[in-house]
This record gives structure tokens, C-alpha cells and sequence, in this order.
């Protein structure tokens, strides 16, 4: 708040998209500014305008868009009364953008180096030979090692992580002001995330860079940003610095995207979600655009829109003040600890016994070779990839079991031979007693009603022709299980079940919210009256507030339906929401496992304690202590290197103890009877993990 | 939850047919009925010569004027529907009998199948068009109804390699991993789960090829393997009427003309099915 002009300052900005004969207002009355060597988060679910804001920003607006009112000034100059070619000549120089996925961003058919320096030839006029020279130069700034090998790659032989860092040396090739950055990390692994985020904040001191960061993550704005801007259907519900608007929010919006995180430290009970949906921005409620989603609402709300006031920290509601120190209300808690001690006598419902999965690559031509040292000439010898090594795990009934890991370390193959989805190469499953690996015809058929599976992308798992009520209803025909006037009743059964209204059922999945397909194949998945539900990434690609809710429906079909889960996830947060028992991966294999109080307190493996320190979380001390405790992974997952000895984890580990690691398998090191770690370090000094500090327990 | 307005605009449309189904539907209602009952309203026989009035312009007595050897291009028209309509039609239907059912099976079970079907294939695309047709009409005397399954076939690699393309990207949805994973046999996911959203291009393609068998079975009827002259089977219509295209062109653009409403027709019919099935299409519009 000082005097100098701000980078940034965008002042009510308005923008409208032409929409069914009328305009659909997609921001409106936008503000906030950046100052020189800020980070602003501009935080917000999909939809609620966060990107569209972006664009505005850099002038890439699609162009049918207009912009009735407001003003964008970058170091005081009207951005939008310049020319279009003077906008494009300050996009790359002055602003640069960084977009979401790493792994569409770079141009597959050209050297990374030439598309870093690409920029520099443009804006700077430097010649082939000095750009090349440049782009060298940035590349080790972001912290790429061999940047001269990197810079000679094509985009396919590197990392997400490096990719990232990639495309952050080609935004910052001509020395912006600005930078903005929308969700750079969301594609990415937790570590991978911790390191890129570690790199902005270096960059952002270094280079005393501007930043508008936009992201859906409370936690990454907590970690990074010095204030931040709370979007809600294109209107600015809240903005402040960041340690106010996080910790003392005054927005009841505010207040419920917080209330619906689920964080490692507090294994509430049940999350508070925000009920409702998302309001048709076409024909958008009356007096504030959050009331009829709002747990405060009085009569005032419905009829005069409120107007964002306050100094520093500023917030549009009503009733700001009266509710300052009200929480979001979390739905009435039931008592977990009466059915989360899962029998552990009971015998497993599940069974895994060291079982594999290895794919060949390539196709049949691909691997056949002409052998002309004799014999039989021609050879084929795929190379083989262990997705799955030797996995052994087992699952209660009614029992939680999280299996958390990185993109690619196999969890997703081990969910879906669970369910016969992919065949194992080796090992066994057994569901309740019967080796359902080995099943076929209709005994097979019979079991596969018993282990279910419910996927990750709500517009994907549901077939677009299909009603609801016919996707829901063809599992109990299948199965004979219901049929006529029954099989309506039933439907709306299940239906209900995943609270959902029965008229839900002559619908079509596109008319559906996201949350709500994801309910649809959550109810699809019951429908056959399964013991054992796998959850492949199942909240992964929801919404905060929505996925708050689907992960309230999938605990309360546990508690009613004694239903097992396996719940796999890359989001520790989650696992640890819901989970009973947590299983640790890395490339395909086990590294810790136990009851999920126990994996998140040390004794950790490494790898366990690594991913706890990676995840941003808003509670987190944010900035200043933060850098001490910290524990960062070298480099990505090394794939592809075929058979290795030794500890799988031994090229990222921190805690590497030296040949050992190398060469032999770690051994599991019993923490108590029903937690195991493997590793070679003893359990005393993987007591010793203090590098981590999680929040007080409450 | 609040729920998605359903309003009677809305819904109203949902009923309602799409304008180019109708619209569609409608010429290509009529070009069928010329092929039904062109023979009983046609002024002249098809194969009447008249040397007198041998390629006279359109006039009263010859609306559409006459060709070389003075036959009525009206009626040779008119006659000529049938059998154009039924090469174009049952070519696109056999190759579509026989190619969805290839490429869905390639496409989904993928590894060993998928490369036999492909490289099966393969081995009826190296033989051009024109040779495979006469291939497979050699073997006994030739008449319209084996041209037009020769045509089919022809059009079979086509149809299959396309149907696999969709069907590679469909069988990776996950409503396909769940039908699998509840046990469905292979018939209902190929013909209920992937099969009814591959169908747009489908339909597009389809409609194309009806075109493109019309014009083939021509070239093979030119070659005597097929209609017969003095038949009047539009594609061979255009054929004979080509040397004459300065002196007397409209010989050959009568029947291109129609041929062309007629695959208007035929593509505005594949439009308004593509939006009949889609229930997104459906939607929202009103």
C-alpha cells in the first residue's frame, strides 16, 4: 500500500460474453492491484472467473468477448486503449504468462532451447547465436541441471517438473514485470509442486517480479502470495493480505471454501461443504450472487446486492461484520471412533498377495529383432516396465484403506486388477476367500457384483447417450437384481442414497454439475450391492466445495452400508481425511503402511515424510519459518530404467545412508504391530524425522 | 439442489425434429418416390431413340432435353433413380454392415485382433477401386444388385479404419472401464456403450460415400460390369454425356444436378440424425 504506482491495477473491470441472444456477465466489477515485487492470488473455483481475468490481463480475450466498463492499468498506462499490436508487443516482454499444463504448453516438435529463445529473437532482436546463449543462461536460473543437454531436448524427453521449469524460463526471457500464472502446479506431482513453488518465491526476490498467481489451491495462495483476491461468480467476494483473508476470513464464501479443505493435521469428522450449485452466470440470482448458497442468508441478501468495502482488507457481505467470528457450521458430527476401529479380526475382504504387473512396450513389430548370431533369426524381446511389483496389502470389511502416490508409481494399475479391469501378471487377489484373480465365466461374473470401481473424471465416466436413470438401472438388470416397476423405485433408491432428487434420473449426464455425474457413478457403482468400492482419484478432479460433499456421501455409505473402500489418491489431505489405514507407493511397490493416525506421525519413511513436508496447506506457517523444515526431492520418478537393486526410493532420498541403499532391498522395519516401513534406516532415527512440523493435533 | 430449469421452451424443442432432418428428408422423400413411381409418370421410355431429335436443347416436348441418340433425359432420369439409389444406398449399407462391426472390434479389443482386422485391411485398400470391383464381378455375370455389394466392399476398409479411429478414443472412457468392470459381455458394450457415441462421423462419412458409390458403380457399369446400357443409372448418365459436354451439356448436368440434391439431401438427413441421437445437441438451443 505504498504510494508508488502499482504494476498492476485492475479497476472494476466488467466483461461480458454474447450468450443465447443476451450477455453473460462474466466478471463483474473486478478490482484489485499488484504492487511492484507482490504476489496476488486470485483464487476461485471453476467458473468463477479466475482465468477469464487472466486473459483480460494479457489481452488474449477471445474475441466476441467485450468489455463494457473498468480499466486495466499496467505501470499506469490504459491497457486497454492501446492498439493490438502495441498489446502484443508488451505481451512476452513486459507480462509474460505461464500456463496450466506443462505437458501441452511447449511445442513437441521443436528443441526446448529454441522455443525459450524464440522470445529474445522477437522482443530483444538478439541473434540466433546470443538468444541460444540466453536461453542456456535462464535455464540454469530455474534450476535445470545440464541446461545445455536440456536445451538440445525435444519436449517429450523431459519431466512435467522440468517442463515447468521450461516454460518459466521462456516467460521470464525478457525480463518481465509481470509475470501470470495460471495453476503452473495443478498438473503437477506434490513434490514436484513444492519445488517449482520454491522457485517462483526464489525468482520473485531475486528479480523483484511481479506475480498474479491464479489458482484453485488455498494452500498454494498460503504458501506464496502476499494478498489475495477471493473470486466467486465473477465478483470479488474478498480480498486482503493473504494472512488475514485465510486466517480470519470474513466472507462466508470464504469461510466454507476453507471449512470444505480437508487438511492432514484435523481428521474431522465430516467436512462442511457448501451446499447448492454453482449460479447460472445467464440468469444470475438477485442482491448478492452468493445467497442461495449462503448459510447466513437473511431477507437484505436477496434484494440489494452488497458492495465490496473495507480498507486492505476488504469483503462484500452484509453481514461481515456481525458474523466476524461465526465459523462456517459443519454438518452435525457422528462418532467415528465407534466403527473406525475396523475388526481387525474379522477375516480381510480383501486379499492382495505379492502381486505385478508388467506391461511389454511397443507394439508387435516394434520388438522384433533379427538375431544373427545363430539359431532362430528372429527374436522378439520386449523391454518390460514393472507397473506393479509385488504388492501385498490387505482390506476389512467396512475398512478405509488409502493408497497414496505420485502420477505413475502404479497405484491405478493395483486399484483396477483389483477389480479385473487389468489382468496381473503375478501374485493373487482374493476376495473374501475365493482367488477372484484366477475366476472366469459366471463365477467370475458373480464376484465382479462384490468389487466395484468408481473413476476419476466426472465427464468421462458417464455415457453422454444414456439417461441417468438408465446408466443407474442397467448394473440391476445386468445382475438380475430388479426389474418393471421395481426397478424405477430402486433407482430412485440409489439415487437418494447419493442424495440425489429421483428426477434426477431422466436426465442426461451433460446437464448434470460435476459433483453430480461423480454421485451418479457413485450410485452406479452401489448399485450391484458391493462389499468392495475402489475410488480411483474419485474427488480428484472436483471442486473443493464439491468434493467436500462427495467425500461426506462416500464416508456416510461406509458408515450405513459397512462398503470397504480403496481409496486411491495423490492428495495426502484426502487420504488422510478418509482413510482408516494408509498405504504409502512408490513405483509400484509399497514403502509404508499402517493406520493412518500412525503413517502421519513419525516414525515416516523418507519418501512419507517428504510428501507430508511437500503439500501446501493453509495452516501452514506461511513464508518466514517455512524454509528451515522443509524437506525437498531431487528431481522426478526416474522412469524407465528397467530392473533396479536396492531401495527403489534410493535416487530421490534425502535420507540416502549410502551403498547399502543401493544394493539391497530394504528390509520392512516393524513400527508397530500393524505399521511397517520399508527402509534400512533403524525406526530410532526414522523417529527422529523433526524435519517435519505438522500442526498441532486437535 | 437447484435444479436445472427444464422449461417447456426447452422441452418443446426436444420434441421438435431438426430443420435440416426435415428439410432433408423431404428432397430425399421425393427423389424416392421418383424411384418408386418415376417409370408410370415418365413422358417417354427410358431407351426410346429419336434420330430426328437427337441432342435437342430443353424444350416443351423435352423438358430436360434429349441425348445423343435422342432418348428423353427426363425420363431417362426419372427411370434412372432406382438403380442409383440403390447403388448408392446398399453400397454405403454394406460397407457399413460389414466396417462398424470390423473397426468397433479392432478398435476396442486392440493387440493381435486389431492387427489382423488392420493388416486384412490393409491387403483390400492395396488393390485400387476400380481393379477390386472388377475382381469380385468377374466371378459370375455381372447385375446391378452385385455392383452395388461390390461397391459396398470396396467402401469396407474405408468405413472400418474410420469406425476403429472413434472407437480407440471412446474405449478409453471410463463409462467403457466401468461396463467392464460390472462384466458386460462384449456385444453390449460395442453396440449400447461405445457404438451410439462413434456414430457422428459415422453418419458424416456415410452420408459422403453415398456420393462417392454412385459414381463408382458408374465407372464400373462404363465398364460393363454393372447396369447395362441402355439403362439410365444416373452415374452412367454423366459418363456417356461426357464427350458431349460442349456441344450439348445438359445431358450430363440433368443428372448431376440431381445427384448433387440428391447428396444434399442425403447430408442434411446425416445432420439432423447426428442431432437426433446426441442428447447435448438437443439441448439448450431453445
Amino acid at each position: 500500500m505504498s504510494t508508488e504506482v502499482p504494476v498492476l491495477k485492475v479497476e472494476s473491470l466488467t466483461l461480458e460474453y454474447p450468450a443465447g441472444g443476451g450477455w453473460l456477465r462474466a466478471l463483474d466489477n473486478v478490482s484489485f492491484e499488484i504492487g511492484k515485487g507482490r504476489a496476488l492470488g486470485l483464487v476461485g473455483e471453476s467458473g468463477s472467473g479466475k482465468s477469464t481475468t487472466a486473459l483480460a490481463v494479457l489481452g488474449l480475450l477471445a474475441s466476441e468477448a467485450r468489455i463494457p466498463g473498468g480499466r486495466i492499468l499496467f505501470g499506469g498506462r490504459s491497457l486497454l486503449d492501446l492498439a493490438a499490436e502495441e498489446r502484443r508487443l508488451l505481451r512476452g516482454e513486459r507480462i509474460s504468462m505461464v500456463f496450466q499444463d506443462p505437458f501441452t504448453s511447449l511445442n513437441p516438435a521443436i528443441q526446448v532451447g529454441r522455443q525459450i529463445a524464440e522470445p529474445l529473437v522477437l522482443h530483444r532482436a538478439l541473434s540466433d547465436g546470443d538468444a541460444a546463449i540466453e536461453a542456456r543462461r535462464l535455464l540454469e536460473e530455474v534450476g535445470i541441471p545440464r541446461p545445455e543437454d536440456v536445451a538440445r531436448a525435444y519436449p517429450h524427453q523431459l519431466s512435467g517438473g522440468m517442463k515447468q521449469r521450461a516454460l518459466i524460463a521462456t516467460a521470464l526471457a525478457c525480463s518481465p514485470e509481470l509475470l501470470v500464472l495460471d495453476e503452473p502446479t495443478t498438473a503437477l506431482d506434490v513434490t514436484i509442486e513444492a519445488q517449482i513453488l520454491d522457485l517462483l518465491e526464489r525468482l520473485r526476490r531475486d528479480r523483484g517480479l511481479s506475480m498474479l498467481y491464479i489458482t484453485h489451491n488455498l494452500g498454494v495462495v498460503a504458501r506464496i502470495c502476499d494478498d489475495v483476491c477471493v473470486l466467486y461468480a465473477g465478483r470479488v467476494v474478498e480480498s486482503g493480505p493473504t494472512s488475514d483473508v485465510l486466517y480470519a476470513p470474513k466472507h462466508p464464501y470464504t469461510k466454507g471454501l476453507l471449512a470444505s479443505l480437508p487438511r492432514v493435521a484435523e481428521r474431522q469428522l465430516r467436512l462442511a461443504p457448501i451446499p447448492g450449485r454453482f449460479p447460472d452466470l445467464a440468469s444470475p440470482p438477485s442482491g448478492c450472487i452468493f445467497h442461495p448458497r449462503c448459510h447466513f442468508v437473511v431477507e437484505r441478501c436477496k434484494g440489494e446486492p452488497p458492495v465490496l468495502s473495507g480498507i486492505g482488507h476488504a469483503v462484500s457481505c452484509w453481514r461481515a461484520e456481525e458474523l466476524a467470528d461465526t465459523p462456517w457450521p459443519a454438518p452435525e458430527a457422528q462418532a467415528r471412533g465407534a466403527r473406525s476401529a475396523a475388526h481387525p479380526d474379522a477375516a480381510p475382504l480383501v486379499e492382495m498377495k505379492d502381486l505385478a504387473k508388467q506391461y511389454e512396450m511397443g507394439g508387435v513389430f516394434d520388438n522384433l529383432r533379427f538375431d544373427r548370431s545363430g539359431g532362430f533369426p528372429l527374436r522378439f524381446d520386449p523391454p518390460r516396465v514393472r507397473a506393479v511389483d509385488g504388492v501385498t496389502l490387505d482390506i476389512a470389511p467396512g475398512e478405509v484403506l488409502g493408497l497414496v502416490g505420485e502420477s505413475g508409481c502404479g497405484k491405478s494399475t493395483l486399484g483396477r486388477m483389483l477389480v479385473r479391469l487389468i489382468e496381473p501378471s503375478d501374485g493373487e487377489v482374493r476376495i473374501l476367500g475365493e482367488d477372484f484373480g484366477r475366476l472366469s465365466g459366471k463365477a467370475l461374473h458373480e464376484h465382479r457384483r462384490i468389487a466395484q470401481i468408481i473413476f476419476q473424471n466426472p465427464d468421462s465416466s458417464l455415457n453422454p447417450r444414456k439417461t441417468v436413470g438408465e446408466i443407474v438401472a442397467r448394473p440391476l438388470t445386468l445382475f438380475g437384481l430388479a426389474r418393471g416397476n421395481e426397478l424405477d423405485a430402486k433407482v430412485a433408491a440409489l439415487l437418494d442414497l447419493v442424495r440425489l432428487p429421483s428426477s434426477y434420473a431422466s436426465r442426461y449426464p451433460h446437464q448434470l454439475s460435476g459433483g453430480e455425474k461423480q454421485r451418479v457413478g457413485i450410485a452406479r457403482a452401489l448399485a450391484t450391492e458391493p462389499r468392495f468400492i475402489v475410488c480411483d482419484e474419485a474427488v480428484s478432479a472436483l471442486d473443493v466445495s464439491v468434493q467436500a460433499y462427495v467425500l461426506n456421501v462416500l464416508a456416510e455409505l461406509r458408515d450405513r452400508l459397512n462398503v470397504a473402500y480403496l481409496f486411491i489418491s495423490h492428495d495426502l489431505s484426502v487420504i488422510a481425511h478418509i482413510a482408516d489405514r494408509v498405504a504409502v507407493m512408490y513405483r509400484g511397490a509399497i514403502v509404508e503402511e499402517g493406520p493412518a493416525a500412525e503413517v502421519l506421525k513419525p516414525p515416516f519413511h523418507p519418501y512419507t515424510e517428504a510428501l507430508l513436508s511437500a503439500i501446501p496447506e493453509v495452516g501452514r506457517s506461511p513464508g518466514s519459518s517455512a524454509g528451515r523444515g522443509r524437506i525437498r526431492l531431487r528431481g522426478d520418478v526416474v522412469e524407465k530404467d528397467g530392473l533396479i537393486g536396492g531401495c527403489r526410493f534410493q535416487h530421490r532420498c534425502p535420507r540416502k545412508i549410502g551403498k547399502l541403499c543401493e544394493t539391497e532391498a530394504p528390509p520392512w522395519r516393524i513400527a508397530s504391530p500393524a505399521h511397517r516401513i520399508a527402509c534400512h534406516i533403524p525406526l530410532e532415527d526414522l523417529r527422529r524425522a523433526d524435519a517435519v512440523r505438522l500442526p498441532q493435533e486437535a | 439442489m437447484a435444479a436445472l430449469p427444464l422449461t417447456e421452451a426447452t422441452a418443446a424443442y426436444r420434441r421438435a425434429w431438426p430443420a435440416s432432418f426435415v428439410a432433408g428428408g423431404t428432397i430425399f422423400g421425393l427423389v424416392v418416390l421418383a424411384a418408386l413411381f418415376g417409370p408410370l409418370v415418365a413422358p417417354f421410355p427410358y431407351d426410346q431413340m429419336d434420330i430426328m431429335a437427337r441432342m435437342t436443347p430443353p424444350d416443351a416436348t423435352h423438358w430436360l432435353g434429349t441425348d445423343e441418340f435422342g432418348r428423353d433425359v427426363l425420363s431417362r432420369l426419372l427411370y434412372g433413380a432406382r438403380l442409383s439409389l440403390l447403388m448408392g444406398l446398399g453400397a454405403t449399407f454394406v460397407s457399413l454392415l460389414v466396417g462398424v462391426p470390423l473397426g468397433l472390434t479392432a478398435g476396442y479389443k486392440g493387440g493381435r485382433i486389431d492387427e489382423s482386422i488392420m493388416r486384412a485391411i490393409d491387403l483390400v485398400i492395396s488393390v485400387p477401386p476400380i481393379l477390386m470391383g472388377l475382381l469380385l464381378l468377374s466371378l459370375s455375370t455381372p447385375n446391378v444388385w452385385k455392383t452395388a455389394f461390390a461397391v459396398g466392399i470396396i467402401y469396407v476398409p474405408i468405413m472400418a479404419r474410420l469406425t476403429r479411429a472413434v472407437t480407440l478414443e471412446i474405449a478409453r472412457e471410463e463409462f467403457v472401464l466401468a461396463a467392464r468392470a460390472r462384466g458386460e459381455r462384449l456385444w453390449y458394450i460395442l453396440a449400447a456403450e461405445i457404438l451410439p457415441n462413434a456414430w457422428p462421423p459415422i453418419i458424416v462419412e456415410a452420408a459422403l460415400r453415398v456420393t462417392f458409390a454412385i459414381m463408382l458403380g458408374a465407372a464400373l457399369s462404363f465398364l460393363g460390369l454393372g447396369v447395362q446400357p441402355p439403362s439410365s443409372d444416373w452415374g452412367l448418365m454423366i459418363a456417356e454425356a461426357r464427350p458431349f459436354i460442349d456441344t450439348a451439356p445438359w445431358v450430363a448436368l440433368a443428372p448431376g444436378a440431381l445427384l448433387c440434391i440428391t447428396v444434399i439431401a442425403v447430408n442434411l438427413v446425416g445432420d439432423g440424425l447426428r442431432e437426433i441421437l446426441d442428447p447435448r445437441l438437443r439441448k439448450g438451443r431453445g
